[in-house]
């Protein structure tokens, strides 16, 4: 169902004393329909001049992207859904 | 201590130098935002900004006369404004125009300006050999015309300035070398990659004098200056002069600093030399409204100087095919006289 | 083809770089790495994010702003029997340390008979595109290609980065690995689409001298390496919605030059076509229309180079973009040759 999707979230992962609101996605590397390993690392995002590895946050499939690469963001946004196996 | 006068032009050199640059860093990151895209934007590339650096330029180019050649590094632009360079066509070369100094083919690490006898490069410590043959022709001519080359203290540990060293101090050369000493050599701390913390005392090891100023002070550059070019206007040779300044904006535009403690950035903010100026000048009479006005005049100059340059067309496609060379490529041979046979004799 | 398959992980070339140095470090104690800002910085291009966090400051060394001493500092240590990888931060810097470089690394193997190896990674970034001007935005191939004792490497994406860098370290010889700061994949740095590509979670070394034709064509052999193979792809897109089938060579090595599969193309399609991001003259494109001409001259129809000009690399945007060629640029060079 997707109730137990589980979210791969960008203010989880906003850095430290950075004042920036927003950020940008810089690579990806999985596709939709990998599996994934917890704590893998999925994409790359840039908040100001930051750049920050998005670990995957439980094993699963990654099912679904939400963010492509050069996709602006808030923080808060979600990145990506994953199905925990 | 030097008079009212020099310490006004002191401070208005380093109120523009600072202006300037918190302009450019504004119009760089234009375009740049939230993807920092290198590339994007009206100054695209990389820009190098001298904020905290002020005192250096000011301090020293206040000695110097337009035929006094300056060579400056890849953060150069409070050096070319305190040497006079035409700030206009700087502005225009930084952001790449036709009527740049370079014709929009130096951009900002490569300005070069004939009038005022200002060069500055973008390989470290590649200023300096220019400086001293600059000296060296001055020397030839029997001028008291001398030569500043500008370095960090990143750039003291380069082959170029060591090998510049002995040679001047061998032949006895008008040239000053001034190390700006902020620290950093992009992440390193001086301490992890220079075998000595006082980059003056170079200097003993080539015969040469040397001076280090700590405080991140006008005055004291200015002094320390004066005794150095004096020694090389009077035929007395070099002297190395290494300057504490501090870098307020990051190595280039772009730069997170996540290499670099906190207190550090704090500790060298708080060092501000225009602040420290400002409290001279106002023991020496000024009211605040003239340091204003100072101040007001300098922006003024500045956004003249911006507005200027962004009026300005780029450069065509096909110039990017000029100026390799000065002459000819075949040089300046006019038709040479036709060679007698071999054998001599008809 | 070496990509890989779709499920791979896929990573960007400076972590495919990454990859392959952190594990011939675990393998090895005397595989170590120096380059300026290196260590907390990660490498001005990415070349050593994350190393030194997990090998420690003494195996991933900042050195001071002084290339002649530390890079033959490493010839000295890879003689000693270390494997030392140098990084040189731009290949524009050689100028400051070419003795050692092309005197020392490169000739101390020929000269002792034999009886000294120098396994040394010189590794550099390359290439403009983004506007840092003349002395920060070549590429130099010809260069270093040109003198003799060092093997001289082009990777144009993840999956070769990484082949080519294990093998770069446990070669015994001198390997330059040019790595081009456009395909990096650096978030400040936009890449094309290309470099990113699957790369295989195990070590594996792809031989030096092996040119690899990326999309096959029958109407022209497009030689190329770097930023531009991915230009020449594009290219070769556009050219067959106009029945134009383009083959796109990516040389991957330029000492020892693979020119067993150039020939073959050249016999194919008879029409040739150089693309470098080097200067035009005595270089990269005249060495493979040379080669082309001693061994093919009967294959050969027609030859284009399309080259940076000789000049100095200019500042401003319109002239950048002037002298550095572009998938337009090789088209119109393919449609000429046809």
């Amino acid at each position: 169902m997707s109730g137990d999707r589980v979210a791969v979230d960008t203010a989880a992962v906003w850095p430290d004393d950075v004042e920036a609101e927003e950020g940008v996605v810089v690579n990806w590397f999985a596709r939709e329909g990998r599996a994934v390993n917890e704590g893998e690392t999925l994409c790359e995002i840039q908040v100001e001049k930051v750049s920050v590895d998005v670990p995957a946050p439980k094993a699963g499939e990654l099912v679904e992207i939400v963010l492509g690469e050069d996709d602006e963001f808030v923080k808060g946004d979600t990145l990506a859904w994953i199905q925990p196996s | 201590m030097p008079s009212t006068a020099v310490l006004q032009d002191m401070y208005e050199d380093m109120v523009t130098a600072r202006y300037y640059e918190e302009r450019l860093q504004e119009e760089y990151l234009e375009g740049k935002e939230p993807a920092f895209d290198i590339s994007a934007g009206p100054i695209p590339g990389e820009l190098h900004l001298a904020a905290g650096h002020e005192a250096s330029g000011a301090g020293v180019c206040q000695h110097l006369r337009a035929e006094d050649t300056v060579t400056a590094p890849h953060r150069p632009h409070h050096i070319a404004i305190a040497k006079g360079v035409d700030l206009k066509k700087m502005t225009a070369e930084i952001f790449g125009k036709q009527t740049g100094l370079g014709k929009g083919k130096g951009g900002h690490m490569h300005l070069f300006d004939p009038e005022v006898n200002f060069a500055c490069s973008g390989i470290i410590a590649q200023g300096c050999p220019p400086a001293v043959g600059a000296a060296m022709a001055n020397k030839k001519r029997n001028t008291d015309n001398v030569a500043v080359a500008f370095l960090g203290e990143g750039a003291i540990d380069q082959g170029a300035f060591l090998e510049s060293l002995n040679l001047a101090s061998v032949q006895n050369l008008p040239v000053i070398f001034v190390v700006e000493d902020n620290d950093w050599a992009i992440s390193m701390p001086k301490d992890r990659v220079t075998d000595v913390e006082d980059g003056s005392q170079r200097a003993a090891g080539h015969n040469l004098p040397g001076i280090r100023v700590d405080h991140d002070d006008a005055i004291d550059v200015y002094e320390a200056a004066e005794e150095a070019i004096g020694r090389a206007r009077d035929g007395n040779g070099p002297t190395v002069v290494e300057v504490q300044v501090h870098r307020r904006m990051g190595h280039f535009m772009g730069d997170a600093e996540g290499y670099r403690p906190d207190e550090d950035v704090e500790r060298h903010k708080a060092r501000d030399s225009i602040e420290r100026l400002a409290a001279v000048l106002e023991t020496h009479g000024l009211t605040q409204d003239d340091l204003d006005e100072i101040r007001a005049r300098s922006e003024r100059r500045v956004e003249e100087a911006i507005d200027w340059a962004k009026e300005q067309p780029l450069p065509e496609p096909e110039e990017a095919y000029e100026n390799v060379f000065t002459n000819d490529p075949s040089g300046v041979t006019e038709s040479p006289p036709a060679a007698s046979p071999p054998g001599g004799d008809e | 083809m070496s990509q890989a398959v779709a499920e791979e992980r896929e990573l960007t070339m400076s972590r495919a770089m990454v990859e392959a140095i952190a594990s011939e470090m675990r393998e090895d104690e005397e595989v170590f790495v120096m380059g300026e800002d290196i260590a907390d910085y990660g490498g001005i291009f990415g070349s050593t994010q994350g190393l030194r966090e997990e090998f420690g400051y003494d195996r991933i060394m900042d050195v001071p702003i002084a290339e002649t001493s530390f890079i033959g500092a490493g010839v000295g240590a890879a003689q000693a029997g270390m494997r030392p990888i140098v990084e040189l931060m731009f290949a524009d810097f050689f100028g400051v340390a070419m003795d050692q470089i092309y005197n020392n690394m490169a000739k101390n193997t020929y000269m002792s008979g034999g009886s000294f190896s120098v396994p040394m990674v010189l590794m550099t970034a390359v290439g403009g595109t983004y506007n840092d001007a003349a002395q920060h935005s070549q590429t130099l191939y010809g260069t270093f290609a040109h003198l003799p004792g060092m093997k001289v490497v082009v990777p144009s994406n993840a999956y070769d980065a990484k082949g080519l860098m294990h093998n770069a370290i446990r070669d015994d010889d001198p390997v330059v690995y040019m790595f081009h700061k456009r395909l990096m994949g650096l978030g400040w740095m936009p890449s094309p689409e290309g470099p990113k590509v699957g790369v295989p979670e195990e070590p594996y070394t792809i031989p030096f001298g092996e040119a690899e034709v990326k999309r096959e064509g029958a109407d022209a052999t497009v030689v190329t390496l770097g930023l531009h193979v991915h230009r020449a792809l594009d290219a070769a897109e556009e050219l067959a919605g106009d029945g134009i089938e383009a083959e796109v060579i990516d040389l991957r090595t330029l000492t020892p030059l693979d020119t067993d599969t150039i020939l073959e193309s050249v016999g194919k399609t008879g029409r040739l076509v150089v693309v470098d991001e080097d200067y035009r003259s005595f270089g990269v494109t005249s060495e493979i229309m040379a080669v082309a001409a001693e061994d093919a001259l009967a294959d050969l129809e027609a030859v284009k180079r399309v080259a940076m000009p000789d000049v100095p690399i200019p500042y401003s945007r319109p002239l950048e973009q002037e002298v550095n060629p572009d998938a337009e640029d090789i088209a119109t060079a393919v449609r000429d040759v046809q």
